[in-house]
Formats: structure tokens, C-alpha cells, sequence
């Protein structure tokens, strides 16, 4: 268990890293991150750069930092509410059983049979339009929220219930029953801590899943839209001139990257303490 | 991996939606029409109307008829010769309304095209447009318009086949079913990947020195590059951030376009229902900087008309002037300081960003207004733009046929393409008097003086720059020549 | 059995008819229609062109006639090609998707499967840790980082492979790769927890105990374990992998299905639209029930019941 306590502490040192460079961006890099400079634009890396400018003479260390807060942001948020939803939605199933049950897996099933793409895509868009009035960047993180935390959802609804399932045969949830608890107490009281592990474990996974969503869909124009910017729209940008200018690229891919492989370590580790039960 | 001999490979970038000349409206389609079909006219390097299927053409005194002859000796690929009535059969399809054509406004100029379009008239024969005999097609005006030979250079006013096309329905543009008259001929049709063109042994002119052009389908500009560099295609255009890397060498073609990018206003709503300020916030613009930002040859325009256009006018429309943007400001009475944040709004896009991050950046440094940027995916923007336009907003314009009035006619009161809400009515008279005036220096002077109210006195709209295409050329092409309405004429190209 | 397959085929329907009819509704309440162009069209040309795709009765019109056409299995015309229905369409991208998906899928089943075994069975080695960083960074890069490394590096630096286009075997292996990257490391993972697990457990101790050879002890217990794992990841793999990625696709100029499932929103082709949807979900559907027929098969102690995770 050493190794998988010493990757642990990489994955979180990794994600310390992320969140400290997301934070103190601007000061770190001595730029804000929308300070335009003709006079320099499109430069490789140097010491008043450490990650070179963009088109406009931007620093791109200072872009990264906020495309890290702005990425880091709709993970954790998309991640809490599919957490939300699918708790109480699994609670809710796996504890009434029978009927309810079965109607409410069928609904787990059509969002299953839709095509995530195309339900990010139309959720973003209609999201947009009911959002109007809102600043521009709260209603494009609002809808990335909401349209990852919807795909997000089922798959935390699907595995609270088959818990919950699984808890209500143990002897001590019969034995509490008996003893004349309510519903209520004994679903929030007992069964959920006892099956909060794999919950959590779930969620730490889910984070890293939101960001590669989030990147994907910036990297193709529909997440994050200028000025601001998340490392998926860094990194389109930068395919747009990756064979003359490969550092506009390489160091947002290089953030996603390294977040990625930071959270999926801190998921096993977690896995490894609080679900030992299933490797994987 | 050894390019094959006398084989083009260019990048469409995009599947062309249609090939139907009647129904096509993009710049994708209209590349590969242009090799496939022919019009009465076409455009010379000059942009001047130039016979081509049309031998010649004579127009009335009154300027209201005019009559082409057709050139003898044409032939449809199928062996079937050109006759005047496919003109006729084209132009009453395209006109139709069962076709619901979204370019059959063209030939609104044409007598009763517009009501047999809408329906209101269901007798074809109103239209005025027939064939006199096999040779000789006349056209009667609804009013006399002086470019009307330029206009017939598009394609949606190319001859059809009404035979073919009700035999195949609307699979006709499908090889092999597709038949045309240029010097290329369809010969397979790979859709969201490629199309391929062969040679006509039938053109007229005599058969291209080309024997296949292949046009792909490539929608990454950076994939497309990198294939360009591996040999694989002959002709793509540049992504804009890899111009200065090819700049230099000897494969760089730029060509500038007849297309015009302008911010709009709103000028129904406050502060830019006062002339005043849209003149202020148009001095505070400082063209100059779009060159360096953009790196794609952009040109700077202060007026609308672009250059290379006929009738254009490089001194008229207001320059940077920030002392006298800040005064005009005084003078309407607006406190910068206590103005409401400026809302630009703008279609998802590169381009679009850097020049809406820079003009924030300009009118915040010299008019001293906060400045928010907000942009939209591309449908929503046009919804916006129709129902309730944004204060400011980005919009650009490509020439359909090379005349001022294509540019002009946008901002007249009347027009679905002007989302201003601005109207003046001596700006649509002088529009509508500098379409009809045969005089070139009577049009000058109407053009020059709609512009200056245009772009200098009620400033609805700024203009910023005009844009070019920049391509990388394969060493073994020769005689590739862009035009500056971003057609491509292949059949004058060469390869080793 | 067939009373279960078919059973199951049956309750396909009010599902996929489900998926339309919210499909349906989130697009129409979309602003922008199919024919709102940067050169706005006079209203009376619009009127013909409404009227041309029946867009100009109610909506509750256009569903009942929607879903009546569906029923017929005609899936429509598209908006933005003219001439072309959406079953053409469909018919010469979802071929590609498949061929491209299904070569993906062989590499990311042999190349994982295969890694996981490898650094399953010497748990702990330095052959083990090296396929952990490996598969590590598999699961964590995105199809873009990869593919933009992959064009880079083989197809501009070295030269040995297309950076796009669909011409040939030698135009698939990048895509493909790409493609296959992330499931081929999560396989990995799964396929070395499986068998870390399995080694680990009394009878396999008991088996090796009796002297039955560690080939035949791999074959009978640990290999059958580790399928069983992969195939409960089969099921959302497989409808993924052959409907094509919108992004390899994209980057790699390859004429497959999964362009259309951003294109045609943003076209607003509601048809379009339509169709990859309900073809997305069937394929959804349909891999579920070959996963659950195929844990069936796989392991006798399953009975059945299409209740598995």
C-alpha cells in the first residue's frame, strides 16, 4: 500500500500545484492574463515569459492559470451536481424498489441511449438562450455545469442504487427495521455512510471525466468562448498554429495532462482506502 | 505517395451542400461549379464582365432588354448542344416557388420575376426572360441596371437541364447523372470527404491541361497543412498564424478579396441613436492595427466600397482621430465614465475574437467606455440579429458580382441585410439612381456621395478592413490564378 | 432465451420513441432556424422553403408528422443538403465509423487486455510499474492532445503516415490509435485489477496448491475474470467507438457519423439531428443486450434478468 499511498501523494501534490498556479496566476506569471501586447505577441518561452505570448501578446502562463480556474471550476462544479442528482436519485430507487424502481431505471435508460455529445451540445445552446442576461462567462460555466453534471448524473444514480440494494438485504438494516426506525433515519443515518466510500471513490473520478468533457467541448468551439479561456480552448487556439508556434499547444495540453493524471492518482489512492473491496 | 501526374488536390475544406447551381449559395459550392458549369458571362481579371457562353450582347436604348448570343459549337457533356432555351428553363426553375431557391432574388431585377416568385403571377411566361431562337436569349428588365452582364456571370443564372432533372429528381447532381457544360465533368461525389472532376473532352475551349482535380473535404486548416507539407495536396489555403512562416517562400500566394468586415450599431437604441457618437466611437478605431493582429493580408478600409471594386473610393470614411472622437462624445452629451458597459457581440470565431479584444481594448484606452464582449454560436447570432440586434455588432460581406450596388444596396432602408434600423432616405435614392446611371462618372459621384453619408456623416456602420486569402501553392502547379471574388478558374492551370 | 431477446427488442421502441420526442423538443427550443444565413433571405423565399420542408405548420403538425414518417422508418430529408435524405447521409458515414470503430476497438481489446496480464501476473515488477505510468497518461490525455501529438510527430516529423484523409489502411492506423488510446489504458487497468485480484484469491491458491499448471490456471480462472470485467465496459465502448468521435473525425478529415452529432445542431438540420440520435441510441441499446447475452454466456452463475449494473 506504500506505492499507492506515495501516488496518492503525487496526485494530490499535482492538483496543489494546479490550484495554487490557478490562484496566484496573474502574480505568478507578473501579467494579467488579458493584458494585451502587440510588441510581443506570439513569442516562445523566455524569462519575462516563462510559457511564451499568444497572438494578441498575452502571457500565456497567465492564460493557462485562468484557463485553470475557469476548467477547475466547471469540473468540481459539474461534479457536485451529478453527485447531487444521482445520490438522490439512486437513494430514492434502490430504497422504494420494486415499480418505482423499474420506472425510474427506464428514465436512467434514455438518458443512456442519448448521445452525450449531442445532449451537451443542445443543453449548452438552449442553456445560452434561457441564461440571457447573465454575464457571458457565468452563463457558459453555468451551462457546462449543468450539461456535464446531466450526462454525469445517471452513472452516480445507477451505482447509489445497486448499493442501496445491496444494503438493504444486509441483517442490520433488517435488524433496524425491526426495531422500528423510520425510512428516513435508517436511509440517511445508516445506509449512506456505509456506502459513502464507493460514492466518493466514484466522484473522485468524476472530476478528471468533467475536465476531459470540458476540454473536448472547448477544444471544439463549444464550451469556453474568448476573452476568457479554459486549457481546451488554449489548446485549440494553439492547433490552429501548432507548426509555427508548437509552445501555444504544447503547455495547455501539458496542464490538462498533468490535472488528469493528478486526479486519476488521488482516485486510486482513494479507492484503495475506502473501497477495497472493488480494484477497479 | 508520389503525386500523379497532371492530378490537382486542393481542399474544399467543407462538403459542398449542393451542386445544384440553382440552389447552391456557398463559397464551397460554388468551387466546384465553377469548374463544372459556365455562364453567359464571365469575369476577367479586371472584374470586368468578358463574353463567354454569351458570344455577345447588345442591350435597348431605354437599357431595359438585353440580348445575348449564345456562342455556337457548345455542347453539354451528354453531346446535347446548348440552346437558349436551357437559360430560360434554368432561370423559371430557379425562379419557381416550388424550387424555394434563396438565391431566386438574383433575378428579381428581371421583369415579374419577383411576383412569379411569390406567387402572385403563375404565368411563366410573364417572366421576362425567352429564348428568340436557339441562339439568342432576351431578357427584359423590370428597370434598367447597368451591371446586369456582370450579374449574369453566376451561377445561379447558368443554363439547366430540365430533361435531366426531371429524370432524376433531386439526384441529378449526382455522378454519373450530373451533366454540365465546363471544362471539368463530375465523376464521383464521396460525400463529407471528396470530390472528384475529370477533364470534359467536349469543353468547348478545348479539354483543360488538368486530366482530375480531386477536392477534399478537410475542415482543420492545420491537418490540411501538414498534408500539404507531406506531399499529399497541391493547394490549401493558410491557417492565419502560419502565414508569416510561409511568407517568404516561393509557394506563398496572397490574394486580397472583395469582402468587407464592418462593425454595425443599433442605431434605435441609445447612446448610438446619435450620429454624433457612432461618428466618436468610429474615430476612436485605429485601423492600422488589423494587419499585424490578423497576419491574412488584411487591407484597412475606412470606407465601405472595397478596393478593387469599381466605383470604390479609399478616401472617403473616418480615420483615427481620438481627440476629435473624444470631443464629438462631449458634444452628444455622453460621460464616458457614466455610460453603461458596451456590448459587442460576435460569432464564435478566431478572427472575430482578436478583432473584438482589440476594438474593447481601443475604445477603452481613447473614448475611456468599459466594453463587454460577448459572442454567439453562428445561428443564434443571426436570430439575434433579426429579432433584437445587439448594440454593436460584427458582420462581414462577400461580393456576389463585382459592382457597388452588391455592397451599397445592403444598407438601404429596405434591405433584409441591413440590422441597423438605420434609414435615410436620400441614401436609398442615391443607391437606387447609381444602379441605373450608365455614365461610369455619374456613378462615381453618386457612390462617393452615399458613402460619405454612409461611412462619415449618419455612420450606421464602420467600416474596418477587407480580406484576403493566402495560400500555399505546390511547386508543380502553374498558371494559378485567385480572383478577388475568391474564385478559381482551374482549367488555366498546369501541373507537372 | 428468445422470449428474453425478444422481450427486450420490444421494449427498444417506447424508449427510442422517448429519445425523439426530447430530442425533438430540446431542438425546437433552440433559437435560429435552418435557414437563417449571413445574407438574410427575402420572406417570401423563406415562405417557399418552409413550405418545401414542411416546416410551416405547428409543431404539434410537424411531430405527429414526424414521428408518422418514422413509423415508416423514413427518417426525412436533410435540410442542409440539398436533395440528400438523412438515411443517405447516414448510410455513407456510419460504414466509416464502424470500420474505423471497430479497428479501434480491436486494438484498444488485444493492446489492453494483453498490458493488463502483462503487469497483472509480475505485480509489483518494474514491467508492471512502467505499464501503470503508461496507461496512467492513456486514461488522462485527451483524443485532441494525442491526435495533435500523433499529426505532429509521425505525420510531419517523421514522415511514416498521412496526417488525414480516408484512402487506405495505411490513412487508418493514426485515427485508429487515437481512437483506441483512452479504452485501450482503461482495459489495461481493469484487465490488471482483475487479475491482481483473481491470483490473490483462495482457489487460485488452492489450484496452483494441487499442482494444476499456472498456463491452465490462467486460462480457466484468471482470463475468464478479467473478460467479465472488461464486458461490463463493453457495452457504452462499443456504441461510442462506432458512431464515430466527433473530434478524431475532425482533426483527421475522416468522412465518418460523429461530426453530424455537433454539425447538425449547429446547422439546426433537425432531421439530421434526429436521425444520428435515435441510430446512437439503438446501437446503446443493442450493445446492452450483447453484453447482458454475453456475461450469460461467459459466466452460468448470471441468470438473465438484464439487471446488471
Amino acid at each position: 500500500m506504500t506505492g499507492s499511498k506515495l501516488a496518492g501523494a503525487l496526485g494530490a501534490l499535482l492538483i496543489a500545484a494546479l490550484v495554487v498556479v490557478a490562484l496566484s496566476g496573474d502574480r505568478l506569471a507578473g501579467h494579467r492574463y488579458d493584458a494585451q501586447d502587440a510588441a510581443h505577441a506570439l513569442e516562445p518561452p523566455s524569462r519575462a515569459h516563462w510559457l511564451g505570448t499568444d497572438a494578441l501578446g498575452r502571457d500565456q502562463l497567465a492564460r493557462v492559470a485562468e484557463g485553470a480556474r475557469v476548467s477547475l471550476l466547471v469540473a468540481v462544479g459539474a461534479t457536485a451536481l451529478a453527485l447531487a442528482i444521482g445520490l438522490g436519485y439512486g437513494l430514492l430507487a434502490g430504497w422504494l424498489g420494486g415499480r418505482v424502481d423499474g420506472a425510474m431505471m427506464r428514465v436512467v435508460d434514455v438518458v443512456y441511449a442519448l448521445p452525450d455529445v449531442l445532449v451537451i451540445v443542445l443543453l449548452i445552446e438552449v442553456l445560452q438562450v434561457t441564461l440571457a442576461g447573465v454575464p457571458d462567462i457565468a452563463r457558459r460555466v453555468a451551462a457546462l455545469v449543468v450539461a456535464l453534471g446531466f450526462v454525469g448524473w445517471v452513472g452516480v444514480a445507477r451505482l447509489v442504487r445497486a448499493l442501496v440494494l445491496q444494503a438493504r438485504e444486509e441483517t442490520w438494516v433488517e435488524a433496524a427495521r425491526a426495531l422500528g426506525l423510520r425510512d428516513r433515519r435508517i436511509l440517511l443515518r445508516h445506509v449512506l455512510p456505509n456506502i459513502a466510500g464507493p460514492i466518493l471513490v466514484a466522484a473522485a473520478f468524476q472530476i478528471p471525466a468533467a475536465i476531459l468533457a470540458e476540454s473536448t467541448l472547448s477544444f471544439i468551439g463549444l464550451g469556453i468562448q474568448p476573452p476568457f479561456s479554459s486549457w481546451g480552448t488554449l489548446a485549440s487556439d494553439g492547433f490552429e498554429a501548432m507548426r509555427s508556434y508548437p509552445h501555444l499547444i504544447i503547455f495547455p495540453c501539458l496542464a490538462i495532462l498533468l490535472a488528469l493524471v493528478g486526479f486519476h492518482l488521488l482516485g486510486e489512492t482513494l479507492r484503495a482506502v475506502l473501497d477495497p473491496r472493488r480494484r477497479l | 505517395m508520389q503525386p500523379v501526374p497532371r492530378e490537382l488536390r486542393i481542399n474544399l475544406e467543407t462538403e459542398p451542400p449542393s451542386l445544384d447551381w440553382s440552389l447552391a449559395t456557398d463559397g464551397i459550392s460554388i468551387i466546384a461549379i465553377q469548374q463544372l458549369m459556365r455562364g453567359l458571362t464571365r469575369l476577367g481579371r479586371d472584374l470586368r464582365a468578358e463574353p463567354d457562353l454569351a458570344e455577345r450582347w447588345s442591350v435597348s436604348p431605354d437599357g431595359r432588354t438585353y440580348t445575348f448570343s449564345l456562342r455556337p459549337g457548345v455542347v453539354w457533356s451528354d453531346g446535347v448542344p446548348l440552346r437558349a432555351q436551357h437559360f430560360v428553363d434554368g432561370w423559371l426553375r430557379l425562379l419557381a416557388p416550388e424550387t424555394a431557391a434563396e438565391y431566386a432574388y438574383f433575378l428579381f431585377p428581371v421583369k415579374n420575376a419577383r411576383a412569379f416568385n411569390a406567387g402572385e403571377i403563375h404565368d411563366p411566361e410573364a417572366v421576362g426572360v425567352r429564348a428568340r431562337d436557339d441562339a439568342t436569349l432576351e431578357v427584359e428588365l423590370e428597370a434598367p441596371l447597368v451591371y446586369f452582364p456582370s450579374l449574369v456571370n453566376f451561377m445561379v443564372t447558368f443554363p439547366q437541364r430540365r430533361d435531366l432533372i426531371e429524370r432524376h429528381g433531386e439526384r441529378w447532381t449526382e455522378p454519373p447523372n450530373l451533366v454540365s457544360l465546363g471544362p471539368f465533368v463530375l465523376e464521383e461525389w464521396r460525400h463529407e470527404y471528396r470530390l472528384v472532376m475529370r477533364a470534359n473532352e467536349r469543353y468547348w475551349a478545348g479539354r483543360p491541361a488538368l486530366d482530375r482535380i480531386v477536392a477534399y473535404m478537410i475542415e482543420e486548416d492545420s491537418t490540411a497543412l501538414v498534408l500539404w507539407e507531406q506531399g499529399l495536396l497541391d493547394l490549401v489555403k493558410l491557417p492565419p498564424l502560419e502565414i508569416r512562416r510561409y511568407e517568404t517562400r516561393p509557394e506563398y500566394l496572397r490574394q486580397p478579396l472583395l469582402r468587407g468586415y464592418y462593425y454595425g450599431f443599433d442605431v434605435r437604441e441609445p447612446p448610438f441613436d446619435d450620429a454624433r457618437v457612432r461618428r466618436a466611437f468610429a474615430l476612436a478605431i485605429d485601423r492600422s492595427v488589423f494587419p499585424g493582429l490578423l497576419r491574412g493580408g488584411e487591407q484597412p478600409s475606412s470606407s465601405w466600397i472595397p478596393p478593387g471594386m469599381p466605383h470604390a473610393n479609399a478616401s472617403l470614411g473616418l480615420g483615427f482621430d481620438p481627440e476629435r472622437a473624444r470631443a464629438l462624445l462631449r458634444e452628444a452629451g455622453v460621460d464616458p465614465a457614466k455610460l453603461a458597459p458596451v456590448r459587442i457581440v460576435f460569432n464564435s470565431d478566431q478572427t472575430h475574437k482578436l478583432v473584438a479584444e482589440k476594438v474593447q481594448a481601443l475604445w477603452r484606452e481613447h473614448l475611456g467606455v468599459r466594453v463587454e464582449l460577448e459572442n454567439r454560436e453562428w445561428k443564434v447570432f443571426l436570430k439575434e440579429l433579426a429579432s433584437d440586434p445587439p448594440p454593436v455588432f460584427r458582420l462581414g460581406w462577400g461580393a456576389d458580382f463585382p459592382d457597388p450596388d452588391n455592397f451599397m444596396n445592403l444598407f438601404t432602408s429596405y434591405s433584409e441585410n441591413n440590422k441597423t434600423g438605420w434609414a435615410n432616405p436620400r441614401y436609398d435614392a442615391l443607391v437606387e439612381r447609381a444602379a441605373r446611371a450608365p455614365e461610369p462618372a455619374e456613378r462615381q459621384r453618386l457612390y462617393d456621395e452615399a458613402q460619405t453619408i454612409l461611412c462619415e456623416e449618419d455612420v450606421p456602420i464602420v467600416p474596418l478592413f477587407v480580406t484576403a486569402s493566402n495560400f500555399a501553392v505546390a511547386k508543380r502547379l502553374h498558371g494559378f490564378v485567385p480572383r478577388a471574388m475568391d474564385q478559381y478558374f482551374f482549367d488555366e492551370v498546369s501541373a507537372d | 432465451m428468445i422470449r428474453y431477446v425478444a422481450g427486450r427488442l420490444l421494449a427498444f421502441v417506447p424508449v427510442l420513441w422517448v429519445v425523439a420526442t426530447l430530442t425533438f423538443a430540446l431542438l425546437r427550443f433552440l433559437p435560429g432556424g435552418p435557414f437563417d444565413k449571413e445574407k438574410t433571405l427575402p420572406p417570401e423565399i423563406l415562405r417557399n422553403l418552409e413550405r418545401r420542408y414542411a416546416l410551416d405548420g405547428t409543431l404539434t403538425e410537424q411531430y405527429v408528422d414526424y414521428l408518422g414518417r418514422l413509423a415508416r422508418l423514413d427518417l426525412g430529408p436533410s435540410y442542409k443538403y440539398v436533395g440528400r435524405d438523412v438515411s443517405d447521409i447516414l448510410a455513407d458515414a456510419l460504414p466509416v465509423s464502424i470500420e474505423l470503430g471497430l479497428l479501434a476497438l480491436l486494438i484498444a481489446l488485444a493492446g489492453g487486455i494483453s498490458l493488463g496480464l502483462a503487469a497483472g501476473a509480475r505485480n509489483g515488477s518494474a514491467l508492471d510499474r512502467s505499464i501503470g505510468v503508461l496507461t496512467l497518461l492513456g486514461v488522462s490525455a485527451p483524443s485532441f492532445v494525442i491526435g495533435a501529438g500523433l499529426i505532429l510527430g509521425v505525420a510531419l516529423g517523421l514522415d511514416w503516415l498521412p496526417a488525414g484523409l480516408w484512402e487506405g489502411p495505411l490513412y487508418a492506423i493514426l485515427p485508429a490509435l487515437t481512437l483506441a488510446a483512452l479504452p485501450l489504458a482503461y482495459i489495461a487497468q481493469l484487465t490488471r485489477a482483475q487479475v491482481v485480484t483473481v491470483m490473490d484469491q483462495d482457489y487460485v491458491r488452492t489450484a496452483r496448491a494441487k499442482g494444476v499448471s499456472e498456463g491452465r490456471v490462467r486460462r480457466h480462472h484468471v482470463l475468464r475474470n478479467a473478460l467479465l470485467a472488461v464486458l461490463t465496459y463493453f457495452g457504452p465502448l462499443l456504441a461510442m467507438l462506432l458512431t464515430g468521435s466527433f473530434v478524431v473525425e475532425k482533426i483527421y478529415a475522416i468522412p465518418g457519423m460523429g461530426r453530424f452529432f455537433v454539425t447538425a445542431v449547429t446547422n439546426r438540420d433537425y432531421p439530421l439531428v434526429l436521425g444520428v440520435t435515435l441510430v446512437y441510441a439503438a446501437l446503446v441499446l443493442a450493445s446492452n443486450l450483447l453484453v447482458d447475452l454475453l456475461y450469460a454466456w461467459l459466466d452460468p452463475r448470471i441468470r438473465i434478468s438484464g439487471d446488471e449494473r
